[in-house]
């Protein structure tokens, strides 16, 4: 997991952003501007000396806005920042989901328009490439479409909060029997039944275009085709879906969003999108975008392809005889200035021991320091060999 | 391969009808429930409990799902609900014995307790009528808890009513209408657009 973090992160630090810590508790108040009544159920909640109620943080956006809006308030925008680390949500339906979770992520705050769109849903996919998955797919929609698309229905607000509640529980068979019940039924209608199905390359925009008769659906459509053609020219055209049915928090999400999916996992494994109204509700009101990768997903997907990141493995485990000791502690420190792994034992051992020692302990070499200050040097399944310190150090660091 | 998950119990044999029905395979109902998963047709069935369908599809282990609506209630989840079947039409009452006074909200009490294997869907229901309750959830035979006192009345599924007749207890509101639903994992529905619409179209063309 740290390697895959580490991984996604410098695919980040290469598009230029920067790494920022942000805290694990915050208001709650605060926290709930950017989540569904859901999400804000599932916090931990906590109170303050005040009385008044903090939560763990269950995603991190609101933080890093919280950040751009506060500490780095002078900071001239655009900015691009990156965060990584554990969020805790409580789980109360029947799954027992893991209650830690880890996030990788990134924001970019004070830029709007297709370009900066772009750009995130573009590093989204070299990090998820980055993290190594192969045959992963990105799936970019935008909430305007669907929002016209309501806004456009002849019926009173409850109906169409329904509808939206509806969507949002991705209840299909209720939605149609709502729909049947208004006076209207439009090719509008019809696309809203048609939701999950509206899926694929440009020639999609077009067939939509023919069928929505509002301004900010229209509008959405044209912004896709713009995101889709720039991401053609950052080489993703292969990679990248159009889904005008992808369904996000409605209430949240301002314009362009995205999520990726790797083979044969149920659940997205990083999701995004556009969200400009948070930035203002802390005092420094800024078009934003931005993305997470779910960690724990990558990682699931890593193991089930036989693609999991190996472990690091120790370079040498230096044993020592009884009089080797002081050496031995030379030699270590001698290999880690070469910037090798080695660990020196804590007891003396014989040869036999000290093999089934380091061979527990996976190194590639076993170093056994021997009275007179010679070391018995045997690789990984190797013959021993007795050379002088120097000999072995210079021979570790060629490469042998 | 796409996989779908099918559920024991009534909703058994309309599930293979189904399939046989549009074209998409046919299935013997003794060898599914030997082999509880087979293989055939270039498509995946597996036999499932009614209250396991949706973790599966939830999980992506299975990318469809055929399900009770009532199991729904109990489990919502990422899934998208797609086509209504239409058959196992069955109604989520509440029930309360012949003598009991219960009859229009108005005449509810303060605070009602209520056994049921349904505590989603229950509590759902309370909430929409405004009425406190306290809920018993049992496992099995929730018709014998007014009878014996437990409770002041029930929310159960009934087809025909008989369970409720047999029992001397008479419905006082219906909480819901469930019939088998097709749902669809939603990954899936990203990953492997094309087979997964094409068969979910060919179910949907032979509801009946």
């Amino acid at each position: 997991m740290r390697a895959t973090q580490e991984a996604v992160l410098a695919e980040m630090r290469r598009w230029g952003y920067r790494y920022v810590v942000t805290p694990s508790l915050e208001n709650l108040d605060a926290l709930a501007l950017g989540l569904e009544a859901d999400q804000r159920r599932r916090l931990f909640k906590l109170s303050d000396g005040d009385g008044s109620l903090l939560a763990l943080v269950g995603e991190r956006t609101v933080p890093v806005a919280r950040l751009a809006a506060g500490k780095l308030r002078t900071a001239p925008l655009p900015l691009r920042l990156c965060y990584a680390g554990p969020v805790l949500t409580n789980d109360p339906d029947r799954f027992t989901r893991r209650r830690e979770a880890h996030q990788v992520g990134a924001e970019l705050i004070g830029a709007s328009g297709s370009v900066a769109d772009a750009e995130v849903i573009a590093m989204a996919a070299r990090c998820l490439e980055a993290a190594g998955l192969h045959g992963y797919q990105v799936d970019v929609g935008h909430s305007g479409f669907f929002q016209g698309l309501l806004d456009g229905l002849e019926l009173p607000p409850e109906s169409k909060s329904g509808i939206k509640a509806l969507l949002a529980r991705r209840d299909f068979v209720g939605l149609e029997a709502m729909l049947e019940q208004t006076p209207l039924r439009s090719a509008e209608h019809e696309l809203l039944l048609r939701f999950p199905a509206l899926r694929g390359q440009a020639d999609i925009l077009e067939a939509a275009g023919k069928l929505v008769r509002n301004r900010r659906s229209e509008q959405a459509l044209e912004e896709l085709s713009r995101v889709h053609t720039l991401l053609g020219a950052y080489g993703l055209g292969e990679t990248v879906n159009l889904d005008l049915g992808a369904i996000r928090d409605f209430d949240y999400y301002t314009g362009v969003i995205f999520e990726g999916y790797g083979q044969d996992l149920g659940s997205p494994l990083a999701q995004g999108g556009r969200y400009d109204r948070l930035l203002g509700r802390f005092g420094r009101p800024a078009a934003a975008t931005g993305f997470m990768v779910h960690l724990d997903l990558v990682g699931e997907g890593l193991r089930r392809s036989g693609r999991a990141p190996e472990l690091i493995r120790l370079d040498a485990a230096v044993a020592w005889s009884a009089a080797g000791l002081d050496s031995a502690l030379r030699l270590g420190a001698s290999l880690r200035l070469f910037g090798m792994r080695a660990v020196v034992d804590t007891q003396a051992r014989g040869q036999a021991a000290a093999r089934a020692w380091a061979a527990g302990l996976g190194a590639r070499h076993l170093l056994r320091v021997e009275a007179g200050g010679l070391v018995g040097w045997a690789p990984a399944g190797g013959r021993l060999r007795r050379l002088p310190a120097e000999q072995v150090v210079a021979r570790l660091a060629g490469g042998s | 391969m796409i996989s779908i998950a099918i559920p024991t119990g009534v909703l058994l044999q309309g599930s293979l009808d189904l399939l046989r029905r549009s074209g998409v395979v046919e299935l013997d109902r003794e060898e599914i429930g030997r082999k509880l998963l087979v293989e055939k047709d270039g498509l995946r069935v597996v036999l499932v409990r009614p209250a396991d369908v949706a973790a599966y599809v939830d999980y992506g282990s299975a990318d469809l799902g055929v399900v009770g609506k009532d199991q729904l209630w109990e489990s919502p989840g990422p899934h998208y609900e797609l086509v209504d079947l239409c058959f196992g039409g069955c109604v989520l009452v509440l029930a309360a014995p012949e003598a009991s006074p219960l009859d229009d909200p108005e005449t509810w009490p303060p605070a009602m307790r209520v056994a049921t294997k349904y505590p989603r869907a229950t509590a759902a229901f309370m909430e929409r009528m405004g009425q406190t309750v306290e809920m018993v959830r049992l496992h099995g035979s929730v018709e014998l808890a007014p009878q014996l006192g437990l409770v002041d009345a029930i929310v159960d599924l009934t087809a025909s009513g008989r369970t409720l007749r047999e029992n001397r207890l008479r419905v006082v509101a219906e909480v819901g209408h469930s019939t088998a639903r097709l749902i669809a994992n939603q990954a899936s529905l990203k990953t492997r657009t094309e087979a997964l619409q094409e068969l979910v179209t060919r179910l949907r063309a032979h509801v009946s």
